[in-house]
């Protein structure tokens, strides 16, 4: 993974004269210097014998015992039930630094989906049951992916106004597209006295079948980026 | 041992052992297993059939359901018995038929939400049998009723499974068709109760209609068919106008309880007292089951009329309840588990009856039987994991592999509480 490219961000010029000098900024500070690698939690990359190694890999083991290497955040584990996406998901859920809760809010939710697919299942007959999902991480998932939209819109300034323009996002900001939606729908669109797991569960299947207010969000955004096709050609990248 | 202490005077068989009984619990145990004769004929099982309505919270979604009550091949065992017809097994899965759930569980089980939820996913209620409660069940079984009642007390560190260690007790026990009084938590009637009355009997006591109304309700529920066999032995006044003579049966001290709210607590303490009396004469066998019984001896958060702090005997429901759990009568056995978790100003890693009790509960209990309930062994484990992975519980894919489960009892530290929480939203 290109190592620059999440830690900088390529200034973008705003006039058509100087289009193509490109100036690297800090965007997040990092106490890091460069020269510090990522740490490596996998259990099977230190269980692997050495016969069964090549090269490079005997390579790198070789210089990480000489170079630095970041500290691993508190959060990152070697757990076998780890999963990148929910932990992302936590951090964004996250208000204030409670952690704690937060964390305790998203396994509420897992299991109340949990619940509701087995009550589902309990109530279906045989054939349907085979097409119930109740697996809370597969729904968890498939709902997210359910939710990116493909086709986003940037302001760009031309001519003294800012017009919205039809851009393809990169995977990364559809990620979190997807997450953002997702989480200010159950904040701020529910009633107060609703606790999230609730709200939370019931959205994430709703999302799952392509249902509800979220996915309706992703196709408001893919109409207006249909209906701006027009100025498609103002983006230069 | 540090805090306990066992003279048993009540089991004469052992006249003489006491040294060795002191210093070990758990071999005296096993010594009056050998000693009691285990030839007693065991009752063949009855399924006892439950009122026409269970609890809303739990019976809701299961009143439909024909139990299966076949046992399954395999791993899958469901022994629908709890005293079986031979030996009872341990680390079996045992399922109570869902018949029986509104009398064994009338209670609701308030204080253990997550094993409702877990009987309402499942449409099924099963408990790991395992060494404390068959130790139990089979000192029940050999139970002198000539003798005063012993007194068992589940004990253990938090989330170990004394509560449903309780619940099996209860349910073998109704099932053998003993009279069982339940307390499913004591720790509910010394904290936030609302509406307290002075209570009319005694000018120093309080009375809590709310609570006494709700336990009466889930009494009746419980023994319905009991209510109506048993006859009380005197008059009893409730007013000027109202009054409920000797001979006539139980039920209507309970409906009085139920329709007077007032009356409720009294209504209470004469069922206990009632029950208490007549269980000598041998015409049923009586059970009282305490959870979290250190409420009856602990501090209370209740507050008097001038805000000064409440002592626990100063509430009847306590006072009536703290005379049943005496030993001053026979024909039954008395089943108490202690319990932190609802206790107030109790340290939280406290678990030892001398600890939960303190100096008076404890000499008010003693001597009693002390059972230790503790984590999983690892085939205990094993077999729980098992049974969440038949009925889909598990539905994380690394939680099938081995690593995922040396993962589980890594985290679970093999705690039966810790591993429900874990496997939840696994």
């Amino acid at each position: 993974m290109n190592a620059v490219s999440h830690r900088f961000r390529t200034l973008r010029s705003l006039s058509a004269v100087s289009r193509h000098s490109l100036r690297l900024t800090q965007v997040r500070w990092s106490r890091y210097s460069p020269e510090y690698r990522d740490p490596q939690t996998d259990k099977e990359y230190y269980r692997k014998p050495l016969a069964e190694l090549t090269e490079e890999e005997k390579c790198e083991q070789e210089l990480r015992k000489t170079q630095l290497i970041k500290a691993a955040p508190a959060a990152k584990t070697s757990s076998v039930f780890e999963d990148p996406v929910i932990s992302k998901f936590i951090n964004m859920m996250m208000k204030g630094g409670n952690k704690v809760l937060a964390r305790s809010l998203m396994t509420q939710t897992l299991e109340a989906v949990k619940r509701k697919q087995f009550e589902k299942y309990h109530a279906a007959s045989a054939e349907e049951q085979a097409t119930i999902e109740r697996n809370p991480y597969t729904i968890f998932h498939q709902a997210l992916k359910n939710c990116e939209p493909v086709i986003g819109l940037v302001p760009i300034l031309r001519g003294g106004h800012f017009y919205q323009v039809p851009v393809p996002l990169p995977a990364r900001r559809r990620r979190f597209l997807a997450m953002k939606w997702m989480l200010t729908e159950c904040r701020e669109k529910k009633h107060r006295r609703t606790l999230m797991p609730e709200k939370l569960s019931h959205e994430l299947l709703e999302a799952f079948h392509n249902q509800g207010p979220v996915i309706k969000k992703k196709h408001d955004m893919h109409k207006m980026a249909e209906a701006n096709r027009a100025l498609a050609h103002y983006r230069w990248w | 041992r540090r805090g306990v202490s066992f003279r048993l005077q009540a089991l004469r068989v052992c006249s003489g052992r006491h040294p060795c009984a002191v210093c070990c619990p758990a071999t005296m145990l096993n010594r009056v297993t050998r000693l009691v004769p285990r030839a007693r004929q065991l009752d063949p099982g009855r399924f006892l059939h439950g009122g026409p309505q269970g609890p809303q919270g739990l019976a809701v979604h299961l009143d439909d359901r024909v139990p299966d009550e076949t046992p399954r091949a395999g791993s899958r065992p469901s022994e629908d018995d709890p005293a079986g017809a031979g030996e009872q097994r341990e680390d079996r899965h045992y399922r109570i038929p869902l018949q029986d759930l509104p009398t064994v569980f009338a209670h609701g089980l308030p204080q253990y939400q997550h094993y409702v939820c877990q009987v309402k996913t499942f449409h099924e209620a099963c408990l790991l049998v395992r060494r404390p409660a068959l130790e139990l069940l089979r000192h029940l079984d050999g139970t002198n009723f000539a003798h005063p009642a012993v007194r068992y007390v589940l004990y253990g560190e938090k989330g170990t499974g004394k509560t449903l260690s309780l619940c099996h007790v209860i349910h073998f026990c109704a099932k053998r068709d003993w009279l069982v009084v339940h307390v499913p938590d004591a720790h509910l009637w010394v904290k936030s109760c609302r509406g307290l009355l002075r209570s009319a009997y005694n000018r120093q006591r309080f009375d809590q209609p709310v609570e006494a109304s709700s336990w009466l309700k889930s009494f009746k529920t419980a023994n319905e068919r009991f209510l109506s066999q048993i006859k009380i032995q005197e008059t009893y006044m409730w007013n000027k106008r109202e009054s409920t003579e000797k001979g006539r049966p139980l039920g209507e001290v309970v409906e009085q309880g139920l329709t007077r709210v007032k009356n409720a607590t009294d209504a209470v303490g004469i069922v206990l007292k009632e029950l208490k009396s007549q269980s000598c004469s041998g015409a049923f066998r009586l059970l009282v089951a305490v959870d979290g019984v250190n409420a009856l001896w602990g501090k209370t958060t209740l507050k008097r009329e001038d805000k000064s702090l409440m002592a626990p005997e100063e509430l009847a429901l306590v006072h009536s309840l703290r005379k049943m759990v005496r030993n001053d009568w026979h024909g039954g056995a008395v089943v108490l588990a202690l319990s932190q978790t609802g206790s107030l100003f109790t340290p939280r890693m406290a678990y030892l009856p001398q600890e939960l009790l303190g100096k008076e509960g404890f000499d008010a209990l003693d001597p009693f039987v002390p059972v230790l309930v503790s984590n999983y062994s690892p085939e205990e484990f094993e077999r729980c994991i098992q049974y969440y992975l038949e009925n889909s519980w598990l539905q994380h894919e690394k939680a099938h592999t081995e690593e995922g489960k040396k993962e589980l009892l890594f985290l679970s530290d093999a705690n039966p509480g810790q591993l429900e929480r874990l496997c939840a939203y696994l």
